[in-house]
């Protein structure tokens, strides 16, 4: 098999591949690197400049860069805990029942497969000031005398687009919890239950550690679906009030398509690439630390 | 024993059903309501007091009638089907290509290409659209859709390869090498031995793929102007901005709508996806 024949064919296989991968997503890194230090206007890319760092001035002395950088923070920082608790809760109870469990499985599922357009503008029409939720809200539970304008104020705005986050992303975080914990060795709970043990006290001392790797894959995947959240906000609330709603990518994209500042969307996306390599750098190394326990 | 158990905790397992019920309900309840809307006439939007379900006298399918009789939505919807189509076709085949030469062999620059396959999995793909913009106009794809394939393509490939590469490493080399002492060649080993053993990884992939190129929403928003070029996600936000009274029941029927194929894809093929997902989260 060292023939020459096959040495070409191997390279064949492995040509498309990685022409598509060079052309379509490694020239695109580095022309972002480059884009970022020019004064680069849409409509104007013969008039290009040199300006070195000023666009990321730019960037860090913005005060919508910082809104969106808390916004998404924020988002990530309550989606991501919410949605892996009630993931794996989901998956707990499912793991207990004798059956159905096909059934509900799926139905978790359903969110999941729900294109992000069709979820945001469900949830759009349910937030919306004369929509359902107020409805309920005001004259069903009386939890408030008027109409909350959801859609139209910063934090209630997010906490809607979080809602969607967490209600979208709780059936993944089930499946790959179920999946682990039918991983867990069934005699370490009998063990703990001869012991005396409740079922408190197994899930925390037996199930938790028998899944921390699952949990800690989670974790890396799901800061990432945080940071890349999008069409959720540009659908829910379009940014507005004057990017008060905005997220990393929304304003990026506003940025670049909108503004036509295409400098600056390229040193802006240069940040969140770096913030969420870092992100993720420290979670590996986490999960590295935490295998060799 | 096990059947004792089960009675003796009968009040538990109902309480357990009883939350699960409830969670399910949530889950679903946003699509119902969708689809309630859509069987309502357009006028009724916004209704004091709002009603979850119509009421018989209300259901109409006149939402539904209109976009069928806008010769525009047949096209969008041809459009996504032969794009999600042409992204998975293609990303199968180079993805699992690249996979077989990643597990079975040893080249120059492999494992810093691996790398960098993994590294740009970490990187969100929106966060490249300028320069994929820049890379579009030069080639000159804009508004077609050989403008959205090629990228959606790249996107997928990393966690395609990824995916297909530990499946084909699991797979015994005694295969490999029995066709290769009975004189067969790098092609016949991956065609005939690596890529039908594979499959159920490649299956796998496909539907996330599948999803990818039938959702996308931010990269075909600005390749995309001509009504009739749009994919189904594009066709569906065109309802907001045209005018200022957006027409509800119109964009839930078309939702519905798009909404059945991935439910279809995933009745049938529930079994890939789950094993598609677990596989990469169990390890470690």
């Amino acid at each position: 098999m060292r023939s020459l024949k096959n040495k070409m064919q191997m390279y064949s296989l492995l040509l498309p591949g990685f022409l598509i991968f060079l052309l379509f997503t490694v020239y695109p890194i580095f022309k972002l690197l480059a884009m970022s230090f020019f004064k680069w206007d849409f409509g104007s890319i013969l008039k290009q400049e040199f300006i070195g760092l000023q666009n990321y001035k730019d960037v860090l002395s913005d005060d919508v860069f910082w809104t969106v950088l808390v916004n998404t923070l924020a988002y990530t920082a309550v989606t991501v805990p919410a949605q892996m608790a009630l993931g794996l809760i989901a998956a707990l109870f499912i793991q207990k029942i004798p059956c159905f469990k096909v059934g509900f499985r799926v139905l978790y599922y359903l969110p999941v497969i729900t294109s992000w357009v069709i979820a945001s503008l469900i949830f759009k029409y349910i937030f919306n000031t004369e929509g359902m939720l107020n409805y309920f809200l005001t004259q069903i539970i009386h939890f408030s005398s008027e109409n909350i304008r959801w859609l139209d104020t910063r934090w209630t705005g997010l906490s809607a687009a979080m809602l969607l986050g967490t209600w979208k992303g709780i059936g993944w975080n089930m499946v790959i919890f179920l999946a682990a914990l039918q991983t867990v060795p069934a005699d370490l709970y009998e063990v703990a239950e001869i012991d005396g043990a409740g079922a408190f006290k197994k899930f925390f001392y037996i199930t938790l550690p028998s899944i921390k790797g699952t949990i800690l894959f989670a974790l890396v995947m799901l800061t990432i679906g945080g940071f890349n959240v999008f069409t959720s906000i540009k659908m829910m609330t379009g940014g507005e009030p004057a990017h008060q709603t905005d997220v990393l990518l929304t304003w990026m994209y506003y940025k670049a398509f909108s503004a036509g500042k295409f400098g600056y969307s390229a040193s802006l996306s240069f940040i969140i690439a770096v913030i969420l390599a870092f992100l993720a750098w420290i979670q590996f190394k986490m999960m590295k630390s935490k295998e060799n326990t | 024993m096990r059947q004792m158990k089960h009675k003796k905790n009968l009040p538990a397992y109902f309480a357990l059903y009883i939350l699960l019920a409830v969670g399910a309900a949530i889950s679903i309840l946003p699509m119902v309501y969708m689809i309630n809307i859509s069987l309502k006439p357009n006028g009724a939007l916004f209704e004091y007091p709002p009603k979850f379900f119509p009421t018989i006298a209300e259901i109409t399918f006149e939402n539904y009638v209109y976009i069928f009789g806008q010769e525009k939505f047949y096209l969008n919807f041809l459009n996504s089907i032969a794009v999600s189509l042409a992204t998975v076709i293609i990303s199968a085949i180079v993805a699992a290509a690249l996979a077989f030469c990643f597990a079975r062999f040893n080249f120059r620059g492999k494992r810093f290409f691996f790398a960098f396959i993994i590294f740009t999995m970490i990187i969100p793909g929106t966060t490249l659209i300028v320069p994929q913009y820049e890379l579009a106009v030069k080639f000159k794809v804009l508004n077609s859709l050989s403008g959205l394939v090629p990228f959606y393509v790249a996107w997928v490939i990393p966690f395609s390869t990824f995916m297909i590469k530990g499946f084909i490493e699991n797979i015994p080399k005694d295969f490999d090498e029995a066709v290769y002492i009975d004189g067969g060649s790098v092609y016949t080993v991956f065609f005939k031995i690596a890529l039908p053993l594979a499959s159920p990884a490649v299956a796998s992939v496909s539907i996330f793929n599948f999803l990818t190129a039938w959702e996308e929403y931010p990269w075909a928003n600005i390749v995309i102007s001509d009504n009739v070029k749009r994919t189904l996600p594009i066709a569906i936000s065109g309802f907001f901005g045209q005018h200022q009274f957006t027409q509800w029941g119109y964009v839930f029927a078309l939702s519905a709508l798009s909404l059945m194929p991935v439910i279809l894809v995933f009745i049938f093929f529930q079994k890939y996806f789950i094993s598609g997902l677990t596989s990469g989260g169990i390890k470690g």
